[in-house]
């Protein structure tokens, strides 16, 4: 147990690419935490997947002494890096007392610093801004260090300049920690308050929850009991992370370490729950800001191959042991058989999963167009969405909610104007625009979440050249104009292509995407329609004209062999095809309407960008 | 049954850019050694093929008739000499335009090729130049008349169609000028891209547009239609032939006659087992000089490739596949679509559907 005084805890924040994970190699390497030839790029990351995507997705907690005028503990958290996690990061902040703000010199302020910024101090930490990669060559300090005092509200000469990479001032810093960031509060005596900001499932030891102590004395071996989950269970161990996992016999108020919980089942401890002790020494009041996470974007998956269905329902159930965020129920479409609409926090998460289960559990899998979770108001009855096919007919109900976001964006203040195109075609409504310097500018907008989860963000990259960030976060759900358009293919409409779009863009939607399906599907023995509708009134139209050559030319000179290689193959390919009706769709077009998507709004942004 | 006789020679004056089969430019010095190689190579099959009765020879290539009218005559005496050849049987020799003049012509006839298949491709010199042939028209009149008056009164003209450039209109000036010439047999085949050639590398990087599936349609089409008119009877996809001159050794592939290759990666087929000989010309020298059989793989034929193979070969020469072995279904659907008739007892393709003929086998095959 360290004495409360001589700990400190701390994160650090940063917009992605701005140099966090390299700033934590050279801190494990100046406090000794990692022996030099044990040292690798992102020690942290520990996923393999999380280091070529050079991203952090799982919180990591690791302890550290550094000898100052007394040794101090201190307890770095890293953070998850992106825009899908949101909560999660307000969770590690929440472990912390303070927070290293670090900012690129060469790029200034983007939009996940002042969202991160604002989150470490809502959530009362202490924030010791730093510059990053002072040695390239085009940082620039001086306005770097002026932009950043001026959010933070220090002297910018005050600002620390330093460089993560060869580790210039990377001390200084560190005795910047230890003078600024408070020592925790909490006392011994009280009942055990303990914050799980993270969880995993190990597979040998079960359920493993990072957790801070808040008040109390975490025991390595007690009854514990979690306070949102209300569940019990009999905890193995605890320890902290040095950074191996090194066992403690207890965790006293303000340390931060993991705890291994004796439950097998991750979601009993998720992110934001309080650990207390069983019994009559539980607290009264849980920590609080506990939230259920919530998916923000859904997706059917299906196997490609029908028969994989129970291999997938079990990798869902063995990658949600520790990914308390991905929920899933199982469906069934027509088009593509038994599978499940499963919920993710964003298009990120969304990915890594889908890649998990093909990578970890040798899975092929068609995923649909992501849609946004809908609820569709009827009297007093809300029905939730997740599934656009699952919309009921128009006239069967009042109106539709959709969720919505606040998003920030910093931009160069060239590209300001670029920036409000993008954001008006997708049916934003401008809150404000601030600006940083005269060069810079902060926007903020309202925007369906429904416009921005597919193809936004490359938008506005290719718009502003890379320069422009983005960061939002749920505010809601508002009423909007919003209807189904089905995709009838040979007549039948295929349920895994209906969407839920604006009535405003419903026309031109449904007239893009039967033009990419016609493209996308191979011609077959007859001449196949497709429309696009809504409700009964078809909107757009398309014909691919039946297929009349398909056949080896020659087959002479005794090679019968190779001739029939090229039948197999492509009989293999033929496998790959998915029948919805009489008509062979490839598992490509399932998910056509995201390329839909991004072309609507390259055109949409040619459209408007003549006007003055 | 009857068994084939195939002698792959490897030999070319130039290389054409669609062409993918196993044959060099400018290793003519190679072509007597090849010659012994040949007959070597028939010797060592010789015993194991004894009591099979040939009733064709087939000399392929690349071009054969880059090779002496002398060479080819000895050669042909010697493969009599080690193989049991029926009386009558059918002795075809592939023939570049470019390669053979009156003389040569009569030679061959003289030494008992009876069937001459000559590579005209097409009469539009445009054609000729996409297809990188280094003959012109006049050329195929040359040498069809030359082949007419040395005796040969069973000729085939190859034909391309598809090539870039090529019209429809161009198709059908090539089938009028094939058809005035009045050969026995046409094979007319729909350009196909490789992509390991020199055409299907510009096809593939854009620099040559690939064949447009329906224009071939429409020539395939015109085909049937042009020389069906003249008396030709259609026997196979890409294969048409006054009644009697169908190509009995080709048949034989297609209906599963054994065959021996002889040559540098020719094939063979015998009692449900295929084998292929090394493919490099110096490699098969090497090893048939050493008296080794130059075999470069096998493979035993499963049941699904018989099914497959069956399905797919007797699909293409009009054979069809009985009624009753195919799925109920799948050959209604095809017989109201037109793709498929009966006749017989059999489900025979019709003329769109052996364009299709891909679709049919896999659906009737599985």
């Amino acid at each position: 147990m360290t004495e409360t005084n001589r700990l400190r805890n701390f994160c650090i924040v940063a917009h992605i690419d701005h140099g966090k994970s390299t700033l934590a190699d050279r801190i494990l390497e100046l406090t000794h935490a990692v022996a030099a030839r044990d040292m690798r790029d992102q020690y942290l990351d520990r996923m393999d997947l999380e280091r070529e995507r050079g991203i952090t997705i799982k919180a990591q907690a690791v302890r550290l002494t550094y000898q100052l005028d007394d040794t101090y503990v201190l307890n770095l958290i890293d953070t998850p890096g992106h825009v899908d996690f949101t909560y999660e990061v307000s969770r590690s902040l929440a472990a912390c007392e303070g927070a290293v703000l670090l900012v690129d010199a060469a790029q200034g302020i983007e939009a996940q610093t002042l969202a991160n910024f604002h989150l470490a101090r809502d959530a009362g930490l202490a924030i010791i801004p730093a510059l990053n990669k002072i040695d390239l060559p085009q940082a620039d300090p001086e306005e770097t260090a002026r932009e950043v005092g001026e959010l933070v509200g220090w002297d910018p000469k005050d600002v620390l300049r330093i460089s993560a990479k060869t580790g210039q001032d990377v001390p200084a810093l560190l005795q910047k920690v230890i003078e600024l960031v408070p020592a925790p509060q909490g006392r011994r005596e009280d009942p055990l308050r303990a914050l799980v900001f993270d969880s995993t499932f190990d597979a040998y030891r079960g359920v493993v929850a990072y957790v801070r102590v808040k008040d109390g004395v975490l025991p390595s071996r007690a009854k514990i009991h979690l306070m949102a989950a209300n569940a019990d269970s009999e905890a193995e161990e605890c320890g902290v992370f040095a950074p191996e996992a090194t066992p403690m016999p207890e965790l006293g108020p303000g340390e931060v370490g993991y705890l291994v919980t004796g439950m097998k089942d991750v979601h009993l401890a998720k992110v934001g729950d309080t650990v207390t002790i069983a019994g009559k020494h539980r607290a009264r009041e849980p920590l609080p800001g506990y939230r259920e996470p919530k998916p923000m974007v859904w997706s059917g998956l299906y196997p490609a191959e029908g028969g994989d269905y129970t291999a997938l329902r079990d990798a869902l159930d063995k990658l949600k042991l520790n990914d308390a965020a991905l929920q899933y129920e199982p469906e069934t479409s027509k088009a593509l058989g038994f599978g499940f609409r499963c919920g993710f926090l964003g298009l990120l998460h969304m990915d890594i999963v889908k890649e998990r289960l093909e990578r970890e559990f040798g899975l092929e899998l068609i995923a649909t167009a992501p849609n946004v979770e809908f609820h569709v108001i009827r009297g007093n009855e809300v029905i939730v969405v997740h599934n656009p096919s699952e919309m009921p007919a128009p006239g069967t109900y009042d109106h539709v909610e959709e969720p919505v976001v606040l998003a920030t964006i910093v931009t160069p203040s060239t590209y300001l104007g670029a920036v409000l195109e993008l954001c008006q075609s997708r049916r934003g409504e401008l809150i404000d625009i601030t600006y940083l310097s005269p060069e810079r500018a902060e926007v903020h907008y309202r925007l369906p979440l429904a416009e921005i989860i597919f193809d936004f963000f490359d938008q506005l990259k290719s718009k502003t050249r890379g320069y422009a960030s983005l960061d939002y976060e749920p505010v809601g759900y508002e009423r909007a104009d919003l209807v189904r358009v089905d995709i009838l293919l040979h007549g039948e409409p295929v349920d895994a292509f209906s969407s839920v779009v604006h009535r405003d863009k419903a026309a031109q939607y449904g007239r893009q995407l039967v033009e990419r399906l016609r493209e996308l599907i191979p011609r077959q023995l007859f001449d196949v329609a497709i429309q696009a509708a809504i409700g009964s009134r078809v909107v757009a139209r398309e014909t691919i004209k039946a297929k009349r050559k398909d056949v080896l030319a020659k087959c002479y000179g005794g090679d019968i062999t190779r001739k029939r290689k090229l039948l197999e193959q492509q009989k293999k390919g033929k496998a790959r095809l998915r029948r919805v009706g009489r008509v062979d769709v490839p598992q490509e077009a399932f998910i056509a309407a995201l390329r839909v998507d991004q072309r609507a709004g390259q055109k949409a942004g040619q459209r408007t960008g003549g006007k003055p | 049954m009857t068994a084939g006789l195939y002698v792959h020679v490897p030999f070319c004056l130039t290389r054409c850019g669609y062409c993918d089969f196993n044959a060099y430019a400018g290793l003519g010095h190679l072509a007597s050694r090849y010659v012994d190689a040949l007959e070597a190579e028939a010797g060592l099959w010789a015993d194991a093929w004894q009591g099979e009765r040939f009733g064709s020879v087939f000399l392929g290539g690349g071009t054969p008739t880059t090779l002496d009218a002398d060479e080819l005559a000895r050669l042909l005496a010697r493969l009599r000499e080690r193989f049991d050849l029926e009386p009558g049987a059918e002795v075809t020799i592939e023939a570049n335009p470019d390669t053979v003049d009156e003389e040569k012509l009569a030679a061959l006839r003289e030494a008992g090729y009876t069937r001459l298949s000559m590579g005209a491709q097409s009469f539009d010199q445009r054609v000729l130049d996409a297809l990188e042939r280094v003959h012109g028209p006049a050329s195929v009149h040359r040498a069809f008349a030359a082949a007419r008056a040395a005796g040969h009164t069973d000729v085939n003209l190859d034909l391309i169609y598809g090539a870039n450039g090529e019209t429809l209109a161009s198709w059908r000036r090539t089938l009028e000028e094939t058809i005035a010439l009045r050969p026995e047999h046409v094979s007319a085949y729909a350009l196909t891209i490789e992509p390991a050639t020199p055409l299907g590398r510009k096809v593939q990087t854009g620099l040559v547009p690939g064949p447009e599936p329906d224009l071939q349609a429409d020539m395939f089409d015109l085909a049937c239609e042009l020389l069906g008119e003249a008396g030709y009877g259609h026997y196979e996809v890409s294969n048409w032939a006054f009644p009697g001159f169908e190509c009995r050794h080709n048949l034989g592939y297609w209906r599963k006659q054994p065959y021996l290759g002889l040559g540098a990666g020719a094939h063979s087929y015998r009692d449900g087992r295929r084998w292929w000989n090394v493919r490099p010309p110096a490699e098969y020298l090497d090893v048939v000089e050493h008296g080794q059989r130059p075999v470069g793989g096998e493979e035993r034929l499963t049941p699904e490739d018989e099914r497959l193979e069956d399905v797919f070969l007797k699909l293409r020469i009009l054979e069809g596949v009985p009624v009753a072995s195919v799925d109920r279904d799948v050959a209604s659907g095809f017989l109201q679509q037109g793709l498929l008739r009966r006749r017989d007892g059999h489900l025979v393709p019709t003329e769109r559907g052996m364009l299709l003929l891909n679709e049919l086998v896999l659906a009737l095959a599985g």
